[in-house]
């Protein structure tokens, strides 16, 4: 019975897919109340109370979206919860806000120039709510059939059968759209909307007519009429594009000229200024909305002083996002010049930034932490377990003892324990260096390694002995 | 019915031509654009397919009011949602006193339907007792001339699977086709020459 049970839910876990976990993935929210105070330990976030308060303000701002172009510096020691804090920030934004998250690297490219690729990630945060007419399909569910083929390699083969009171007709699914409608789990009797180009689904209700199919049903459920007339209808659909997906659009080559120009690379300043002026006049027409959203740039000390006085200058558009940057650096050179100053950006554009500080974490919010992978990484580990790598993390850093969950996991799965024991840990401990013992390693057997600083000096006395 | 004419006018034109096709493209000052392809040897239009841009600046697809519609090569696994092959299908062939629609896959017998004009919606309605299939049928040669579909002009027939509407052409729609094949015959026109000995793959 108990095996039945457990290879029935091995088979579930097939059919949804399987997600990946990552480093921040525990994160689903900034864990504020409704008055914007940080609750100690909510949504996978723990402590950082203040930092988490004042994001929660900058949330604020981007949500009224009357304010352009502020820029928000989270500055703190490494493993300190700043791209965590950026993480929830863009979990608590509505469906259609738009962010984009990169790192300071990222904009080093020999397709385009650093503007350019600073411009698109800004232009990429801009939404533009657009309503638009569309075709949908408009109806009541008859039938779902999907049918996986036989030989369990292929595609799967679905067909809906939809219908109004006035007709009735027999649609061919493509893959993507079964997976949409098994997720959805349309069945039927519903009352759906399919917007025939994207394949997006939305539940209207349950049909009246199918009313007594179940004694109870839940309260939410909502019931409605049959749709009358046709299935297919052209209906105003509200949909959000950003800056940089219009700009795409424009700018690509038509006729047989596409062939040769790859569909990315540097878009014309022209392209741009003409579908600003596009987007302004709709939205005096009132057809169209923009909501600004976020920029995060990660590492933001890998920007050189080039892109940090094009971002002075960008941030000052009435189009701009807002901006969030992240740095763990100190009082350090600002790239591209030999001027030192604070995080290594300019002190003008540092002069346009608030700046949220992270902090250590406390012994006790590294125990909330750990305990909270542990549960996102599927382990389970005893109470002094959990003690004996808190104190691992204090002692070295916590981005090590996250490591060690899943090493000392997967050692105590070998012995076909349950849970993590101490040993474990300790074992994972002893396999695998930190950063400091690696250090200390290295200064102890340095004479063994290749190219040590001793061999230089070695070299140079054979070169003399020449 | 000067509107319209005005209006291909003032579109920008070209044409191609063989032996017995026409094909002429006009292009609209608001970014529409329209091909229609003449008969030579009957002066009727045999096809007519619109394209229009939607508001972000993309090119939808050709939109076949006119003629068989466009087989599709598209690549299956892009697929989102189609109609079954099974399903009724339309196409339209205009002759030169009637306009034709051809429902095909309908297999009910003829008492099933019944064809009313709706004045208000500028169109025909297509019911089955059934309720099997229903459909509101655009009149776009009627609506650029602004006249309301008539119920006495039209008529029906139902053979191999397929229903067979027709509707007569109201004398200033037969006016207006003149009209527009003299305006079409002067567009410039290349010659489409096929020389079977020249086919360059690429």
């Amino acid at each position: 019975m108990a095996a039945a049970a457990a290879a029935k839910i091995a088979e579930v876990r097939e059919t949804t897919r399987v997600e990946r976990i990552g480093a921040h993935s525990h994160i689903r929210g900034l864990g504020l109340n409704d008055s914007l105070e940080a609750r100690h330990v909510s949504q996978g976030m723990v402590g950082q109370m203040s930092a988490r308060r004042a994001t929660g303000l900058v949330l604020q701002m981007v949500r009224d979206g009357r304010i352009a172009g502020r820029a928000v510096l989270l500055a703190g020691q490494p493993g300190t919860g700043k791209t965590a804090i950026a993480t929830a920030l863009a979990a608590s934004l509505g469906y259609d806000t738009p962010f984009t998250s990169m790192a300071g690297s990222e904009i080093y490219s020999l397709e385009m120039s650093k503007t350019e690729a600073l411009t698109q990630a800004i232009r990429k945060s801009i939404g533009v709510r657009i309503k638009e007419e569309s075709e949908i399909i408009e109806g009541e569910v008859v039938e779902v059939q999907v049918e996986r083929p036989a030989t369990g390699v292929g595609s799967k083969v679905g067909k809906l059968i939809l219908k109004t009171t006035d007709m009735e007709t027999v649609y061919d699914l493509g893959g993507k759209m079964i997976d949409s409608i098994l997720k959805e789990k349309v069945q039927s009797g519903d009352v759906i909307t399919i917007d025939k180009a994207t394949g997006k689904i939305s539940r209207l209700g349950r049909s009246f007519a199918r009313a007594r199919d179940y004694d109870a049903t839940g309260h939410q459920t909502r019931f409605v009429q049959c749709p009358e007339g046709e299935l297919q209808k052209r209906k105003e659909v509200v949909h959000t594009v950003t800056l940089h997906e219009i700009d795409v659009i424009n700018s690509r080559t038509h006729g047989f000229l596409a062939l040769f120009s790859g569909d990315t690379g540097e878009i014309k300043p022209e392209v741009r200024e003409q579908i600003n002026g596009k987007v302004a006049e709709w939205r005096e027409e009132g057809k169209a909305e923009i909501i600004p959203g976020v920029l995060f740039i990660d590492e933001v000390h890998m920007l050189d002083i080039e892109c940090f006085s094009f971002l002075n200058r960008a941030l000052e558009n009435e189009m701009a996002p807002i901006v969030i940057m992240a740095t763990n650096r100190g009082i350090t050179r600002i790239r591209g010049t030999n001027y030192k100053s604070p995080h290594g950006i300019p002190l003008d554009l540092l002069d346009r930034m608030i700046i949220v500080p992270t902090k250590p974490y406390e012994e006790k919010e590294l125990r909330e932490i750990l305990s909270i992978r542990c549960e996102e990484e599927d382990c389970q580990m005893t109470d002094n377990a959990l003690t004996v790598l808190t104190r691992i993390a204090k002692e070295t850093s916590l981005r090590y003892g996250m490591q060690l969950i899943m090493t000392s996991y997967l050692i105590a799965k070998r012995r076909k324990a349950p849970e993590v024991d101490v040993d474990d840990i300790k074992r994972a401990y002893t396999l695998f260096f930190d950063d400091g013992r690696s250090v200390q390693f290295l200064r102890e057997y340095q004479q063994e390694f290749l190219f040590n600083a001793d061999d230089d000096a070695q070299m140079e006395v054979e070169d003399v002995d020449n | 019915m000067q509107n319209w004419l005005n209006q291909l006018k003032d579109a920008k034109k070209s044409a191609i031509a063989d032996d017995y096709l026409k094909k002429v493209h006009y292009e609209f000052k608001d970014g529409r654009e329209l091909v229609e392809e003449y008969n030579l040897q009957t002066n009727v239009v045999t096809r007519r397919a619109w394209r229009t841009k939607d508001k972000i600046g993309n090119e939808n697809e050709w939109d076949i009011e006119l003629g068989d519609p466009e087989p599709r090569f598209g690549d299956e696994s892009q697929m989102v949602i189609k109609e079954n092959a099974s399903q009724p299908i339309i196409s339209r062939r205009n002759t030169k006193t009637n306009l034709e629609w051809r429902i095909r896959n309908l297999p009910y017998p003829i008492e099933t339907y019944s064809i009313t004009c709706d004045e208000e919606k500028k169109c025909l309605t297509v019911k089955t007792t059934n309720k099997k299939y229903f459909k509101n049928l655009k009149v776009p040669e009627l609506d650029r001339l602004g006249i309301p579909p008539n119920q006495e002009a039209i008529s029906f027939c139902h053979k191999y699977n397929t229903l067979i509407i027709t509707y007569k052409k109201p004398s200033e729609l037969k006016e207006l086709d003149k009209a527009t094949l003299e305006l079409a015959k002067e567009v410039p026109t290349k010659p489409q020459v096929f020389d079977q000995n020249n086919c360059k793959p690429s």
